[in-house]
């Protein structure tokens, strides 16, 4: 199979680019005039004879509009079909239609149209609520409200980051749930019914904006029955709209309570995560599905072995409210061994620039055990080099390193806890590894997200 | 006294019959004597092949080459515009010289004002992706 990249003026040195064997450049680097330019991707489809298009995990990815604008012009979208992104993508959409598939909900509501409409939301949700960008994800478009005083401030920030992003500013309300875990379900659907699910992942340290930057399958402490009660949602909501293609469930578990959220119509940035415990490539199976193969194979097929974890390296200053960072990467070294994977873009004199996400790659560990991936991982990142950029990896290394992780009794408050508790801009434990590290890079405009 | 230097015979002969061959209209002039032999000969230039003398060397200026580059900004296939723009081509205005194809609509790449077209480089027919240089054209 041949491939062709799209890539922006900034993004003409990236690895994808030299990767493919064709790439074509669809515009410069602000994401609107490139990787949100549809006129330009689909031309560049056409004019190079390709098939389909694989829209990744970000940018249009959960774009319906450009799935049935692929179809229009006889290509293939690796994804769902238009009207199941419509409808599941559709973050407000979907939960609807998961009440309608019994699945439960978390308490919020459809699309709000005005600040008076999510006042009067918020009074009968009650708060603290969370305002979230009906076509996003990654903490992108989202702002948590805890007094109706904050609500026409965060509605107009969520609705302006959500149209920057997505080109939809489109929000809905829904309950904030107390420190809840954030655990997902990975899902693959084919064109012929079937379903099947490849276990969960727990995402739930995340930075306070939302945004994971470590994930891990299986979730720690979950219990059979809740993770039974997990999987058999998610097959019931994809059965419910026929959903084929690559897809993930985000759950919110309490304590004694698992809410839908949203779901995602795409692969994820965690998908590695899964790969590995289930021996996966979930990628392929997107593309064979998207050619209209049956899965092949049923959940009795399908066996967990192992544990998996993935640490985000972003260009960020994780001291400094992970403020996104650009710039050269002087010098760039990646980790191996066995059971050690590295995914990225960058390499020893790449560029780093301003315009889009701060993650410049994703090292993923497995281990026989949970104890196992996490010495695994902890080798990983101290291997890692990358000099010309503050970069998340030390900051990722305390998490590992802190009682709350290493017993995998952590929750998304853990993280905004502990940055709490420290200050920012101190370590976990109090001093600063990377404040040895002469900052090279000028921090960045908005921040990243994926 | 003259400035010349000393010449040999046959030097000097070869030079009388040069200076008599040019007041002539001959192009070819062949002698044969006791052994000896001379041909002079001269091509017939075309005018056109004459360089133009400037009738005021002390008014010619050198100008550097203003190129401009035209560029796609847009992703399709290129086509040029009939009639179809040839290097060398002198722009009096901004005309059209080209246009991309892209999912079925013909957008127009113009020269954006006079000039001469140095270089078109891109083929009939070729994709072109965003930046793609296009054209370069001589402002000076």
């Amino acid at each position: 199979m041949r491939t062709v990249a799209i890539f922006s003026e900034a993004d003409r040195e990236s690895l994808h680019v030299r990767q493919a064997d064709e790439a074509f450049c669809v515009g410069p680097g602000p994401v609107p005039r490139s990787y949100l330019n549809i006129p330009n991707i689909i031309s560049t489809a056409l004019v190079t004879g390709c098939d389909a298009i694989h829209p990744g995990y970000g940018f249009l990815a959960e774009n319906a509009r450009f799935a049935q604008i692929c179809a229009d012009h006889g290509l293939t979208f690796i994804g769902p079909k238009p009207e199941v992104i419509a409808a599941m993508g559709d973050k407000a959409t979907a939960k609807r239609v998961m009440r309608e598939a019994g699945v439960a909900t978390t308490p919020g509501t459809d699309i709000l149209e005005s600040v008076d409409e999510a006042l009067h939301a918020g009074e009968q949700v009650g708060y603290p609520v969370l305002l979230k960008a009906t076509a996003g994800g990654g903490g992108k478009g989202m702002r948590a409200v805890q007094h109706p005083s904050e609500m026409e401030r965060a509605f107009a920030s969520a609705t302006a980051e959500a149209e920057a992003s997505f080109k939809d500013g489109r929000v809905y309300m829904e309950k904030l749930i107390i420190d809840p875990r954030h655990i997902e379900v990975q899902v693959l659907g084919d064109e012929f019914g079937n379903v099947v699910t490849f276990g969960e992942r727990d995402c739930s340290v995340q930075k306070p904006s939302h945004q994971k930057l470590i994930e891990e399958s299986p979730a720690p402490h979950l219990s059979d029955q809740a993770r039974s009660s997990l999987l058999d949602m998610a097959v019931r909501a994809c059965k419910h709209v026929h959903y084929s293609n690559a897809g993930t469930l985000e759950f919110l578990v309490s304590a004694h309570d698992v809410y839908f959220m949203e779901m995602n119509t795409r692969i994820q940035v965690e998908h590695p995560v899964t790969e590995m415990v289930y021996s996966v490539d979930l990628v392929k199976e997107q593309i064979r599905i998207a050619a209209g193969e049956p899965l092949g194979y049923v959940q009795h097929d399908l066996a967990l072995r192992g544990h998996a974890i993935e640490c985000r390296i972003n260009a960020e200053d994780a001291y400094n409210n992970f403020a996104p960072q650009a710039g050269s990467l002087t010098k760039v070294v990646f980790p191996g061994g066995p059971g050690v994977r590295v995914d990225t873009h960058v390499f020893s004199g790449a560029v780093v620039p301003p315009y889009y996400d701060s993650m410049i790659a994703k090292v993923i560990a497995f281990g026989a055990s949970r104890e196992a991936a996490i010495a695994r991982m902890e080798r990983a990142l101290r291997e890692t080099v990358i000099e010309g950029v503050s970069t998340t990896i030390d900051y990722c290394l305390e998490i590992l390193a802190t009682p709350q992780f290493r017993e995998g009794r952590y929750d998304i408050g853990f993280l905004p806890r502990l940055l709490a508790q420290s200050g920012s801009a101190e370590s976990l434990n109090g001093a600063s590894p990377a404040a040895a590290r002469a900052p090279q890079a000028k921090p960045v405009g908005p921040p990243s997200a994926n | 006294m003259s400035d010349e230097h000393p010449l040999s015979t046959v030097a000097r002969r070869v030079r009388a019959l040069a200076e008599l061959f040019v007041e002539t209209d001959l192009l070819r002039l062949r002698i044969e004597r006791g052994g000896e032999e001379i041909e002079l000969g001269r091509r017939a230039l075309h005018p056109d092949l004459v360089p133009e003398i400037p009738h005021d060397l002390g008014t010619l200026e050198s100008h550097p080459v203003r190129a401009d580059q035209i560029r796609a900004d847009l992703v399709g296939i290129f086509h040029l515009s009939r009639p179809s723009p040839s290097e060398g081509d002198l722009l009096e205005s901004d005309r059209e010289l080209a246009f991309i194809e892209a999912l079925g609509i013909r957008n127009p790449v113009r020269s954006h004002g006079p000039g001469r077209i140095l270089a078109i480089r891109r083929s009939d027919g070729e994709p072109v992706e965003y930046g793609s240089v296009l054209f370069e054209i001589d402002r000076g």
